[in-house]
């Protein structure tokens, strides 16, 4: 009898063992609110703020953590502008980069003194748990936001938290803890009413470790740093689809790629045709969401989309079909960037034969002008020879190294299958 | 003694006075043998004395505007050389001879001729119904919905007979103005033979287009049709039917052109992609053919990407 009671005591023990009580967003304001600093970039001339964000203490107290894009201005022009940091105390110092994530939008920075004790990172937890992000929304004050952790989204590859909550422009960059007061993110992105997205602090602990080699040179033109960095994102993508089994997608008569990779969502874009319209068309397009900022001036770059277009008519004549069929085949994914960012695009035309059909293919190519190596590709491909059907595909890739797209159009091509 | 001619230009045919006088004026003044009412001649400009030898004098009689004669402004010239070439305030004139001898007579185009296009009116409506034709037939081949009638009637109407009507009746009025003439059926016909070359050219170009997978033949068009075409169609008409001289006629046939071949030029694609060094899309070809004829060879995706590995970037621009 003794001995069932000890068990049943060593049980109880067991399952109400005293755990780190839950913080609550007061706790963590409290506790923090020392450690998170607006992060400014400001005109070296006027002395005042271009943009901002926000930033906090990380590694061996005198780094600062923030994202890649709230200070990518300073990139762009290191002789207009710089980094500095200011806290709630009003104390404040100039901040130089020691290491940076393009791909993961985030940067390191460094202070010229020990500016606090780090906050301790940690993994995410789960799902539905509370998470609280810390920023510096709209340049108002140091605030704090309540939400739920909605998990790491696999369409961004992997690089996106999922936060139920409101970030505001001014948090990016600022810590998102968990209930005990570590930081399991960085606030970077919202697409508004509470649903925002965290890049994870396993990026950032990664970052803080490679930037303790001394590798990264901050007086060197960081451009071809982003481009490199850029470049070895997408190649590594464009590997993983390759690598990926890829699912059928069948339209009409071609059975196409679909989605070739977590991060690419597909939809049906066919248009509502009116009742009177004597042919049939069908249009999806692919996108992926794991796209990378660059800078101000191109937003986002490694985006792939891909769409797919097939008309067909019983009732047009061939005349009819092709006037048609040509009017539609155009671009229809934008593509337009100003001179100053990027170089032409140079096209080339070829008949490719193509699952026993002859597709009249289009491949362009153009340079950006102040990333070395990186491209924006577009391939196009329009079925001939049928007098009643038309198919054409339009695929680009924007930021990424041209030779590496190559394989991707083959497999594209190679995919593609006439189902007579 | 022979009478003489004075031969006085004026914008399209010339006035011709005889002079069979021994002594003629020609001046502003009512009471001239020769009136010329120009506000730069003198009321008594000059006098033109005929001797009995054959010879004549040109006397001056005005310090204001003095008679040009031979380009030389003497106060008298005794000649028996003719023509003579006179100045007469902004008024020029020759003195002839009656022998003098004059130009070829040239045939009215295709008068009395049934198979000439500008010989019978039929023609003319021929011409017009074949481009009703052409602009129906362009309205069908564009439409892809449910066919209506009405829409082809309309369509037709405004564009073809809208777009022909236009043309005949600002060169209709041109010609009155420079030759003081009607040729109204000569004008219909012309412009409906443009017009159908006009839609030839440009599916032959598309055509060619898609056979060598380039874009000039349809920016050579788009070009050779407004500065050549047009300009060489008018000069054509001008000296075959409203029969003006080759030079004049190329001078009024590039202006007449103008206000037509500059808009189209300035809103061609083909001149943004000749003067702009960048374009922020790309420019590919996209166009399809139901022959599907072409001279690139259809090739394998092997060989399609290793040519593609040689694809170079475009140029940046300055």
């Amino acid at each position: 009898m003794l001995l069932r009671f000890l068990a049943a005591g060593l049980l109880l023990a067991g399952i109400y063992a005293p755990q780190a009580a839950a913080l609550d967003s007061k706790k963590i304001y409290q506790l923090n609110e020392n450690r998170v600093f607006q992060v400014r970039v400001l005109n070296r001339e006027t002395g005042k703020k271009s943009s901002i964000g926000s930033g906090f203490i990380v590694g061996d107290g005198s780094q600062i953590a923030t994202n890649y894009h709230v200070i990518g201005q300073v990139i762009l022009e290191p002789d207009v502008f710089y980094i500095s940091y200011i806290g709630k105390d009003g104390e404040e110092g100039e901040l130089k980069m020691l290491g940076l994530d393009v791909a993961h939008d985030l940067a390191l920075l460094g202070a010229d003194k020990r500016v606090g004790d780090p906050i301790r990172m940690s993994e995410l937890p789960p799902r539905g748990a509370p998470i609280f992000a810390m920023g510096n929304p709209l340049d108002l004050g140091l605030t704090i936001a309540v939400g739920t952790n909605g998990g790491i989204l696999n369409q961004t590859d992997d690089s996106r938290i999922l936060f139920s909550g409101s970030l505001n422009p001014g948090m990016s960059g600022g810590p998102t803890f968990n209930d005990h007061g570590e930081v399991i993110g960085i606030n970077v992105a919202t697409a508004r009413n509470d649903i925002s997205f965290i890049v994870p602090s396993r990026f950032l602990t990664d970052l803080i470790e490679h930037s303790a080699d001394g590798a990264f040179d901050a007086s060197a033109d960081l451009k071809l740093e982003v481009a490199r960095q850029v470049l070895a994102y997408e190649n590594r993508y464009i590997d993983q689809l390759l690598q990926n089994e890829w699912p059928d997608l069948d339209l009409r008569k071609f059975r196409l790629p679909g989605a070739v990779s977590p991060t690419v969502r597909c939809w049906d874009n066919s248009a509502k045709l009116s009742a009177i319209a004597r042919y049939r068309r069908f249009q999806i397009r692919c996108t992926n969401k794991n796209h990378v900022y660059l800078d101000e001036d191109n937003n986002f770059v490694g985006k792939l989309i891909y769409e797919y277009f097939w008309l067909e008519s019983d009732e047009l004549n061939a005349f009819q079909f092709y006037n048609l069929y040509e009017n539609l085949n155009k671009d229809q994914i934008e593509t337009k960037m100003d001179r100053d960012i990027v170089s032409n695009f140079n096209c080339k035309t070829w008949f490719v034969e193509v699952s026993s059909q002859e597709l009249k293919s289009n491949l362009c190519r153009r340079e950006y002008v102040e990333y070395q190596g990186m491209s924006d590709v577009l391939f196009t491909a329009a079925l001939t020879a049928h007098s009643d059907k038309g198919f054409f595909i339009t695929l680009i890739m924007t930021g990424v190294d041209y030779e590496a797209t190559l394989p991707l159009i083959r497999r594209f091509l190679e995919h593609s299958e006439w189902r007579p | 003694m022979a009478a003489l001619i004075l031969e006085i230009s004026t914008r399209g045919l010339h006035r011709y006075q005889q002079i069979d006088q021994e002594i003629t004026t020609v001046g502003r003044a009512l009471d001239n043998d020769i009136i010329l009412s120009d506000p730069t001649v003198a009321p008594y400009h000059l006098k033109i004395i005929r001797y009995g030898d054959d010879s004549l004098e040109i006397v001056n009689l005005t310090d204001v505007n003095p008679t040009r004669i031979d380009h030389q402004k003497p106060a008298s010239l005794v000649t028996r050389d003719l023509p003579v070439s006179l100045e007469i305030g902004r008024i020029e004139a020759r003195i002839l001879p009656r022998d003098f001898a004059v130009a070829a007579t040239r045939p009215l185009a295709g008068r009395g001729r049934r198979g000439h296009l500008f010989g019978h009116a039929w023609w003319s409506v021929i011409l017009v119904l074949a481009c009703l034709l052409v602009g129906g037939l362009d309205f069908y081949l564009g439409s892809y919905t449910s066919f209506k009638w009405g829409d082809l009637f309309k369509i037709v109407l405004r564009e073809t007979v809208l777009t022909i009507g236009a043309f005949v009746l600002v060169l209709a009025v041109l010609e009155r103005l420079l030759v003081n003439r009607w040729e109204i059926r000569q004008l219909v016909t012309t412009v409906c033979l443009v017009y159908l070359l006009y839609y030839l050219a440009a599916n032959a170009a598309d055509g060619l287009d898609y056979l060598f997978s380039a874009s000039w033949p349809t920016t050579l068009f788009q070009f050779g049709w407004f500065l050549v075409v047009i300009p060489v169609a008018i000069a054509l008409y001008l000296v075959n039917i409203s029969h003006l001289k080759p030079g004049r006629s190329v001078i009024l046939a590039l202006l007449i052109a103008s206000p037509i071949a500059v808009p189209a030029i300035m809103q061609s694609p083909a001149l943004y992609a000749l003067l702009d060094d960048f374009s922020s899309t790309a420019r590919y070809h996209n166009n399809l053919s139901p022959f599907n004829l072409h001279l690139g060879q259809t090739v394998t995706i092997d060989a399609f990407i290793a040519q593609a590995q040689k694809l170079e970037a475009g140029e940046f621009a300055d």
